[in-house]
């Protein structure tokens, strides 16, 4: 079945490409998105099993296939606004890619070998190329060589780690770069060997995750891409980064490495937070000051990864609300973008008063992104929190607390200035363009969600996440 | 002959280090793609035909012909030819380098394996070193570029070392080197020598805050 799903999306991309007509492009576009679903429900009905020898449908792709088919679904209806005109024929090369960008982050979700992961996440960063270039802008020229250059250097020391891997499993016998041939003899493997090429498999992967220390590329990208496409790098992007490294952990995490990569996620993750916290409080951009909070969550995933326990459940109910919130935040701001023309945000207020309904879906994004209850990420963040004081790491656990504030203080008078006040730099602020309240109707749906997942996780949720984290040491 | 290799492509990494002339680049990337052939063809001896063709056609003809016939394209096509004004002295580029050198050696002693040999780790390290050097201390986009091709050189070497028992991690190599190359030079070519006819990073300095 997956062959057949990546047949038709390589069609439907090509066909875009060659036809070049609006109404087709987005009738195949919708096409598409029906092929993601029925696929996804596929995915669901044979879990567990394996295809092409190099797929296999286990907890991990599944959970994240599933927010990726409910992001995508959106993000290509909001998508639709910002080419209306069949003159205009980047909307092909747009489509396509953000076909191709899908089933390539489909495709690594599943992929059961660490080199196919590799290859399938390369095939992401030709993508989301394309569509970060969409606009034409020197902005956006600068801002996609940025993103082809670092995610390249990124790749190559990725493949960097993914040789050390197989240079230390010389004379195991082992001819496969499968997890599960890497996790079955990962306790026989050399710790220097496998110290160094964790190290650079975090650093080339955290390009794609918005991790520290290569986080720059995400935040140019999403601060230049058109919203839906910053929608989808800062949620199915990040997770695939994550799911990336730590697939490459969980098979590692039976190797005397084990406590000394903990630490190292910890170290990644303080950092990611500190830089967030930082540039937040500068943020003159709204859609930058979204990247950086996803830096900062991002940060917090692998703190909570790298303390263990009750943070592994933690960390992955945050990856699952930080998705449904940070996309909505995109697309809402992308509607903001499109009502006052602007996303700086000295040029930008007022926008409760001229389109009351998108602020209302800010203002709760905004509570939600925050982990302000009755926000789920409450939940999450409370139980990184706890994991913190259950091992004792009060250094970690002061700095995060103080970091959040900061965070908390710059984005909470940010997006208050966005929704009651009165623009900086130009006081005759004038509507560019309209909204239909019924585009409104993603953000709250996903924003609905998280806030019931403050009260209530459904057991599916807790089953799927429990099976991904069973195994690990400490839990 | 082995290791008269190694020492020469050490060569190229130290004169890398010094060059002042993008034409001096694009030579020394040629010069490192003919050396990869032929260690390929004296290191590959027990992969299969196919593979080693591969290789071979891929470190000639891509690596020492038309990567380096680009690179010239380049040159002429944005008439940029000096290494940025304000570069990193080339005195302080030569002590890093060999301090990256001295690096590698101990790196390599480190991680002894007896399946490798410590020299070929130790270039493979200071291919690394010497790439990445070239992309955090220069200015102008090209050296970035010619940066990012000796990164993907040291790529080639890990993976040379794992070759004979994982040859489709070779071709996979390739494959990166080929595509990303294209890539980064496609777009190098196409757009930002147009736009910024100086290549000069600073020009990308627009997205802050």
């Amino acid at each position: 079945m997956i062959a057949v799903y990546f047949i038709s999306a390589f069609l439907i991309a090509m066909t875009m490409l060659i036809v070049r007509r609006l109404l087709l492009t987005r009738w195949l576009m919708l096409l598409f998105v029906l092929i993601q679903w029925f696929f996804n429900g596929y995915v669901l009905l044979h879990a567990g099993q394996t295809e092409l020898s190099y797929f296999t449908y286990d907890p991990a792709g599944v959970l994240f296939l599933g927010l990726l088919t409910l992001i995508s679904t959106a993000a290509v209806i909001q998508g639709f606004p910002y080419f209306v005109s069949q003159l205009n024929k980047r909307f092909s090369y747009y489509y396509a890619a953000l076909t191709g960008l899908i089933a390539a982050m489909t495709g690594a979700y599943m992929a059961n070998d660490i080199t196919l992961v590799w290859i399938l996440v390369e095939a992401t960063t030709l993508t989301a190329s394309v569509l970060i270039y969409s606009e034409r802008t020197l902005h956006a020229l600068e801002a996609t060589w940025k993103y082809i250059f670092i995610c390249s250097v990124g790749i190559a020391l990725a493949y960097m780690g993914i040789l050390f891997l197989s240079l230390s499993m010389k004379g195991t016998g082992l001819h496969d770069l499968s997890f599960a041939g890497l996790t079955s003899v990962a306790h026989r493997l050399d710790p220097i060997y496998l110290k160094i090429a964790f190290l650079f498999v975090l650093t080339g992967y955290s390009t794609k995750m918005e991790l520290f220390p290569m986080h720059t590329v995400g935040i140019d990208a999403n601060s230049v891409a058109l919203p839906p496409v910053g929608a989808l790098i800062s949620t199915g992007l990040v997770n695939l980064g994550f799911l990336s490294i730590f697939r490459v952990y969980k098979a590692l995490s039976d190797s005397p490495i084990f406590v000394w990569m903990n630490k190292v996620l910890i170290l990644a993750g303080v950092l990611s937070v500190l830089v967030a916290a930082g540039y937040m409080l500068k943020a003159k951009h709204t859609k930058r000051m979204l990247a950086y909070s996803t830096l900062e969550n991002m940060g917090l995933v692998a703190i909570a990864i790298g303390i263990g326990g009750i943070g592994y459940y933690a960390a992955f109910l945050l990856l699952v609300l930080h998705a449904l919130t940070k996309s909505s935040l995109f697309f809402q701001v992308g509607q903001m973008g499109r009502v006052l023309g602007t996303y700086k945000l000295d040029d930008s207020g007022l926008y409760l008063k001229l389109f009351p309904t998108g602020a209302i879906a800010l203002l709760i994004g905004m509570l939600a992104i925050l982990a302000i209850p009755p926000s789920g990420l409450f939940v999450s963040e409370y139980l990184i929190l706890k994991a913190l004081v259950a091992g004792k790491s009060w250094f970690v656990l002061i700095l995060v607390l103080i970091l959040l504030c900061c965070v908390i203080y710059a984005l909470s008078t940010r997006v208050l200035h966005l929704l009651f006040s009165h623009p900086r730099e130009n006081a005759g602020i004038h509507t560019q363009g309209t909204v239909g309240r019924w585009e409104t109707i993603s953000q709250f749906i996903f924003l609905m969600v998280v806030v019931g997942a403050c009260f209530y996780q459904p057991p599916f949720l807790k089953d799927i996440i429990n099976q991904i984290i069973a195994g690990l040491p400490n839990y | 002959m082995f290791y008269l290799l190694f020492v020469l492509f050490a060569g190229t990494l130290v004169y890398l280090s010094i060059a002042e002339r993008f034409r001096s680049y694009a030579k020394l990337i040629a010069v490192q793609g003919f050396l990869l052939f032929a260690i390929a063809l004296i290191e590959l001896k027990t992969v299969n035909l196919a593979s080693l063709i591969f290789v071979l056609a891929e470190t000639l003809i891509f690596k020492a012909i038309v990567v380096p016939h680009f690179l010239f394209r380049i040159i002429n096509q944005t008439k940029v030819y000096r290494v940025h004004p304000k570069a990193f002295p080339a005195f302080y580029s030569l002590l890093f380098t060999m301090a990256g050198l001295f690096m590698s050696i101990i790196l390599s002693n480190m991680l002894k394996n007896p399946s490798l040999d410590a020299v070929f780790l130790t270039i493979a390290l200071f291919t690394l070193f010497t790439g990445v050097l070239l992309i955090i201390t220069h200015r102008r986009i090209f050296s970035h570029m010619v940066g990012f091709l000796v990164v993907e050189n040291a790529v080639f070497f890990f993976s040379l070392a794992v070759g004979s028992e994982m040859p489709m991690l070779i071709n996979i190599g390739i494959l990166l080197d080929i595509f990303v190359s294209v890539l980064i030079i496609g777009v190098l070519m196409n757009r930002i020598g147009t736009q910024f006819s100086d290549l000069e990073s600073d020009n990308l300095t627009s997205l802050k805050h």
